[in-house]
């Protein structure tokens, strides 16, 4: 009986083949799995790979006469790290997009953390929904209609007059400019936090509970540990979009004094110091990189130890 | 010692929404005993035990510790210690932290942390693992970690919510011997939530079987087996078989039972019963003998057809079905099968001597 079923050709020996095959483990080069990551390779060499090499290359470039030429000059590197500004304006953008990192975190945690353990499920879908709505609207466009309520006329000075306070002077300062990069950060951050504080394991939580820790203590040494990953994830999300802002420190902030983003359209603009800006914007992106691992190491430090 | 026992239950119910996951439950638990709590999931013995613990507030009736009503108080705030089915070990704190965590809790300083944490890790055999990382633990040692951090505070009660269904049953045994050990040793309060029979029977001085939400028997391990009060729990046990009947000639000291499968002898006339009376008879497994020709003439004996034999261990469980098409089981060793060499659709004496069977009480 077995025998005969062994022998039998057909679709019942199909499926085993089939998973077989896919069973067996894609080590080196497989055109299955290149053709499936080719659009990434080619995405990652035309709009990374290719301007930064490019923009290495204009770092060493020379202006004669307010002319761009090939060259591989470092004056322009020298100039820039030479320059007491640079550095002065390298450590306010620096500190700025830091604290605006923690602000946003600090900020985001409890609305994430009622999000994540307050509401019911049907709620839950809904509050997701209205952090997705600020992204409908451009960014530049809400930067904008925070002048309205910010400025010394504006909105708020006006309700804060009617009831004898004020007016404060909140536009072109960095609280301005940290309204600014709340608004572009907030929403992502609460959903970066959301999604990790969702798959902490509750009875992580009860058994904190069950031995002696309270509410707080348990949010303290039980949810941000185990959700660290996810945390570190979100404030680095807010460190990276906010450290190469351009928008709020210019329109909310004044432009003055300047970021390195401020500062990069400056340089160009004065003489066309394409390459001085070029080695501004590579120290940017070195010190993002350097963030960045430094901040994805440090969330999943001690995993697998 | 004391008169006054540790936790009380006072006609406890616990409601989620419209289902009663808990109905008027009451239930002593002494100092320093061995309480399992079997039964079906869903029956509600989690919720018993976590209403003990504090993770959920009864909807009626009261708990007590100690003497105190503790309804309404938090799980923090009192030393009930849970192991959980997942043991819920914190992933980012390694063994020695995880032990002080309920220390660092209360408060207790680092080097006193520290002591306590070490001397549980080594009463517990685990010492040599203090830094290392959970995820690099076998299921035996994390079982091990989780019972330190439950007792590091030396409470006076630890809560166990199905804690072994995760090993092998290699390792089930040896942690089931480990725990009694540990009870015997601590003399403090164990209660066990279990679905498993073997678990309970073996470790506890008292089983309470609860179904639907309520009690159904509470006793010594061997006392339930023996004499199951109601027809779930000697189904439930499923080692008993089962007779339906009507009670005649309750005469003296012996009585007659007819059932379908045929008329069956009792020892003793059951209390409470009176002629014409329904009635229903458990005759545990391992009491069934199984023979080739008609027993004395005085047991019990039906003809039954065998219809299969599923081998555990030492023992055989034999199933026959009865002319009537009642289901019996007999509970034989090997060597007690090799005398009646049995063969699937033979047909065999099913027997007891009359004082084996016993008469569930009166619903």
């Amino acid at each position: 009986m077995s025998d005969q079923a062994n022998t039998v050709p057909g679709p019942s020996n199909m499926p085993v083949a089939v998973w077989g095959r896919t069973r067996r483990p894609a080590k080196g080069f497989s055109l299955y799995g290149a053709t499936f990551s080719l659009p990434l390779l080619v995405w990652q060499l035309l709009f990374f790979v290719a301007p930064l090499l490019f923009l290495i290359a204009l770092s060493f470039w020379s202006v004669r006469n307010f002319r761009l030429q090939p060259d591989l000059d470092v004056a322009s590197w020298l100039y820039v790290y030479r320059s007491g500004l640079f550095w002065e304006t390298y450590l306010r953008t620096l500190a700025m997009a830091g604290f605006a990192a923690m602000l946003a975190s600090a900020l985001a945690f409890p609305c994430a953390y009622a999000i994540a353990f307050k509401l019911a499920e049907a709620s839950r879908r809904w509050a997701i929904f209205l952090m997705v709505i600020p992204f409908f609207t451009s960014y530049l466009v809400r930067v904008y209609s925070w002048q309205v309520f910010l400025s010394d006329h504006g909105i708020i000075n006006a309700a804060l007059g009617s009831i004898g306070l004020g007016p404060y002077t909140m536009l072109n300062t960095l609280f301005g400019t940290m309204i600014g990069y709340l608004t572009l950060t907030f929403p992502l951050v609460v959903l970066l936090q959301l999604f990790s504080l969702m798959f902490v394991d509750r009875t992580l939580i009860e058994a904190a509970h069950n031995m002696g820790a309270g509410r707080l203590r348990a949010v303290f040494a039980v949810v941000i540990p185990s959700a660290r990953v996810g945390l570190v994830i979100a404030a680095l999300f807010c460190f990276i979009l906010t450290f190469g802002d351009f928008v709020s420190p210019l329109y909310l902030g004044g432009g003055n004094p300047p970021t390195l983003s401020i500062m990069i359209t400056d340089t160009t603009k004065s003489g066309q110091q394409w390459p001085r800006a070029a080695v501004i914007a590579l120290t940017m992106i070195a010190t993002l990189l350097a963030t960045a691992f430094a901040a994805v190491g440090y969330a999943y430090r001690g995993r697998g130890r | 010692m004391g008169d006054r026992p540790l936790v009380e239950f006072d006609h406890v119910t616990k409601r989620f929404g419209d289902m009663a996951a808990v109905e008027d439950l009451n239930l002593t638990i002494a100092k320093g005993e061995f309480l399992a709590i079997m039964g079906s999931s869903g029956c509600g013995k989690t919720t018993t035990l976590r209403m003990l613990a504090g993770l959920e507030a009864p909807s009626e009736g009261e708990i007590r510790l100690q003497g105190a009503r503790i309804n309404d108080l938090p799980s923090w705030r009192r030393d009930t210690p849970m192991v959980w089915q997942s043991l819920a070990l914190f992933p980012f704190l390694n063994v020695r932290e995880n032990v002080e965590f309920s220390l660092r809790m209360r408060g207790i300083g680092g080097a006193e942390r520290r002591r306590r944490a070490a001397d549980w890790l080594d009463r517990l055999q685990i010492g040599e693992l203090a830094e290392r990382n959970i995820a690099h633990l076998s299921g035996g040692q994390r079982q091990r970690v989780a019972l330190a951090r439950s007792l590091v505070t030396e409470p006076e009660i630890l809560l166990l919510d199905e804690p072994l269904s995760a090993l092998d049953a290699h390792l089930k045994v040896r942690m089931q011997s480990v725990l009694a050990d540990l009870q015997r040793q601590l003399g403090i309060t164990f209660v066990y939530v279990t679905h498993s029979q073997s678990e309970a029977f073996s470790m506890a001085d008292r089983v309470v079987i609860m179904s639907r939400g309520r009690i159904e028997q509470i006793g010594a391990p061997r006392e339930i087996y023996r004499t199951p009060r109601t027809r779930f729990v000697a189904e439930f046990l499923g080692s008993s078989n089962i007779f339906a009947g009507t009670l005649v000639d309750a005469i003296g000291d012996g009585a007659q039972v007819d059932t379908p499968s045929g008329r069956l002898r009792l020892a003793t006339s059951p209390e409470g019963f009176a002629t014409g009376d329904a009635v229903v008879i458990a005759v545990p497994g391992d009491r069934i003998e199984l023979t080739a020709t008609l027993p004395d003439a005085g047991d019990n004996a039906i003809e039954a057809t065998v219809m299969g034999e599923e081998f555990v261990g030492a023992t055989a469980t034999v199933y026959l079905e009865a002319a009537d098409g009642t289901e019996m089981r007999a509970q034989k060793s090997h060597a007690d099968l090799e005398k009646i060499d049995i063969r699937t659709g033979q047909k065999l004496f099913v027997g007891w001597r009359p004082e084996h069977a016993h008469v569930l009480p009166p619903a």
